[in-house]
């Protein structure tokens, strides 16, 4: 276990080299750049200003500079945003996607989950036709549709949550839920056909000769082996959801890290950009980590490599 | 004739299934008897509603597609098929008990041998965690599991084929069932395997007076344990009687061909193995004739016309033929 872990380490910081290298490269290699704005600067303005992020050096020395202060944890000062340092907008940011993110989180497995269960026991009943129907409009629809007809109905005809906004609880209501009912979609989709697959086993058979009752057998004998494609999905679902939505925080006007992913790339804030993309992927590869470990856990044929 | 109820009493079960193809009438109109301590062999080929019958006793028949369409399995007096699913829960495993096809699939791979034999005894027996466990780990030595103490906080993947199939029977035999239905226990185990199984099982028969069904589509399995034997074809029994006589003088021309299409180490010479020509008939699609028919060669007219019940034949047995096969094959034989 702890070898395995440790080897696991080492490849995540391959891994994040290699991320780095290519979105470095990447991000060089497309046209415009962190100064390139419809207002032209004065070119002893701009000499100074690429002098000040060191963009005025060969690529390779730039590299290695950035490369050298991301080991040092150091991910540089926004192009942007002045006066915020990368590490400053994600310890801003991040917490407040991440609660956000473990609500939704909270949405998409209490409601994916009572909703797969219940469709597969009563597989091809009205309820399940209804259930999986609902599911797939849940996954159909897009963030902003959902938010707008959640907050037509939920603020303004029958006012129980607010609109927007941060800092109490009702304000995570409705973001909260939107953020989470795709994802509670697709866990009712993957939590219902793992059943059913489980449910026609030989081995539940068994059990259902042996006297045991329905709740019985469903929740000792069929929900481990049912949760497993819930569980492979949920480890790259978490890594997204908690790095946050750029539609939801920006419907509810949330300050979480979301709008910072699509800002950094549109604007070649080449600093922040990179931040976020390692961020995301320390997260990603995390998630699967934690799924392969629990994978041990609920399998016992499963052994870790 | 109708002193103390019989054990189990089935009496024209017909179990059907809706699929695409339409109705299919898996079983048709089965009825017989098992008595204590009796074994009862029940074969026939895939698909002839040997498992089916079984299944639909205990209420284990998938539903939907499958449904009880008529009959009636009373166990001691009970029927099972109108018992409600609380009561039938109390039947399944405490009274009658079931081993199935593949040891490989049927113990639950994500719980320990433990678990899935103690929560039966924990149920059905009231056992203590402790009483349980000791009660288990008793019936695995009785199986003849090596070290079964250590062994038992073992998941089933750790266990050969053979071995999973001990731990089933210890498991179905654990609450010391009034009977057994066993389906197909020893088709997926090699041959010296299968004598052990079919051994251990006779030896808890002697020990318990337990009856046992013995579902099979092997012949050599049904010579060697049962006392009497079903002959099942497409949903219906066309052939019943002790082993001996079943083996002796067959009466229904597919226990005819099932009998000469095994080699036999008694006969001498090569004779040649006949297999049974044909396909088994699509359920979904039965006519108003005998369902052997298209594959007898005893088929006369009649059989075209009318569904052969079934009747007294001389080996004291039931048969459900038009035709004398005995009076058949010696004309047969006297011509060629």
């Amino acid at each position: 276990m702890i070898g395995f872990l440790v080897r696991r380490l080492g490849w995540m910081i391959i891994t994040l080299w290699v991320v780095f290298t290519i979105s470095f490269a990447l991000m060089r290699s497309v046209p415009g750049g962190p100064l390139s704005s419809e207002r032209a600067l004065e070119p002893e303005i701009e000499k100074n200003i690429r002098a000040r992020y060191h963009l005025d050096e060969p690529l390779m020395k730039q590299y290695l500079r950035e490369l050298g202060n991301t080991l040092q944890g150091d991910l540089g000062y926004s192009f942007k945003l002045a006066d915020f340092s990368v590490n400053e907008i994600i310890a801003q940011g991040f917490p407040i996607s991440a609660t956000l993110g473990i609500v939704a989180l909270g949405v998409a497995l209490s409601i994916g989950l009572t909703a797969g269960i219940v469709s597969a026991i009563r597989r091809q009943s009205l309820i399940d036709v209804t259930l999986m129907s609902l599911a797939t409009v849940g996954i159909a629809l897009p963030n902003f549709v959902v938010a707008g007809i959640l907050i037509i109905l939920l603020v303004f005809l029958w006012p129980v949550f607010p609109a927007a906004g941060w800092g109490n609880l009702s304000q995570l209501v409705l973001p909260g839920f939107c953020l989470g009912l795709p994802y509670a979609a697709y866990v009712a989709r993957l939590a219902r056909t793992g059943l059913l697959d489980v449910l026609s086993q030989d081995y539940i058979r068994t059990a259902r000769a042996k006297g045991l009752r329905t709740p019985t057998v469903i929740l000792r004998h069929a929900l481990k082996g049912a949760m497993l494609p819930v569980v492979s999905f949920m480890g790259p679902a978490i890594a997204g959801i908690l790095t946050g939505s750029l539609v939801v925080e920006q419907i509810f006007a949330i300050p979480g890290l979301g709008v910072h992913f699509i800002q950094a790339a549109t604007q070649r804030d080449y600093t922040l950009a990179m931040g976020l993309v390692l961020l995301y992927t320390t997260l990603l590869y995390t998630m699967n980590l934690l799924v392969d470990v629990s994978y041990v856990y609920l399998d016992p044929r499963a052994k870790l490599e | 004739m109708t002193e103390s109820p019989r054990l189990l009493e089935v009496r024209d079960l017909a179990v059907y299934f809706k699929t695409d193809e339409g109705i299919v009438r898996a079983v048709d109109g089965v009825s017989f008897d098992v008595d204590r301590g009796e074994t009862l062999g029940i074969v026939g080929e895939s698909g002839s509603g040997k498992s089916v019958t079984n299944l639909a006793m205990l209420g284990l028949v998938p539903q939907p597609p499958g449904w009880v369409e008529r009959g009636a399995a009373r166990f001691r007096g009970d029927d099972l098929l109108k018992m409600s699913e609380r009561k039938l829960c109390g039947i399944r495993g405490r009274r009658v008990a079931m081993i199935f096809q593949d040891p490989m699939t049927s113990l639950n791979p994500f719980l320990t041998i433990a678990d899935q034999m103690t929560e039966m005894t924990r149920l059905h027996l009231g056992h203590t965690r402790r009483q349980a466990l000791s009660h288990a780990i008793g019936m695995l030595e009785r199986v003849g599991i090596a070290s079964p103490a250590d062994r038992i906080a073992d998941y089933p993947h750790q266990f050969s084929g053979g071995m999973r199939q001990r731990v089933m029977i210890a498991m179905a035999l654990s609450c010391h069932p009034d009977l057994l239905i066993a389906d197909e226990p020893t088709t997926a185990l090699d041959v010296t395997i299968q004598a052990q199984i079919l051994e251990l099982l006779q030896e808890f028969q002697r020990e318990q007076d337990t009856a046992i069904i013995m579902i099979t589509h092997d012949l050599g399995v049904i010579a060697n344990i049962c006392h009497r034997v079903n002959v099942m074809y497409a949903g219906k029994i066309v052939e019943e009687a002790d082993v001996a006589s079943l083996f002796a003088s067959p009466r229904h021309p597919y226990t005819l061909g099932l009998l000469s299409s095994i080699p036999r180490l008694d006969e001498r010479g090569a004779e040649r193995l006949t297999p049974i020509s044909g396909q088994p008939p699509d359920l979904a699609n039965l006519d108003n004739g005998c369902s052997f028919r298209a594959r007898c060669r005893y088929a006369i007219e009649r059989c075209a016309n009318e569904i052969p019940e079934l009747r007294m034949v001389s080996h004291g047995g039931q048969a459900a033929c038009h035709v004398d096969v005995a009076e058949a094959a010696g004309q047969e034989k006297a011509h060629a």
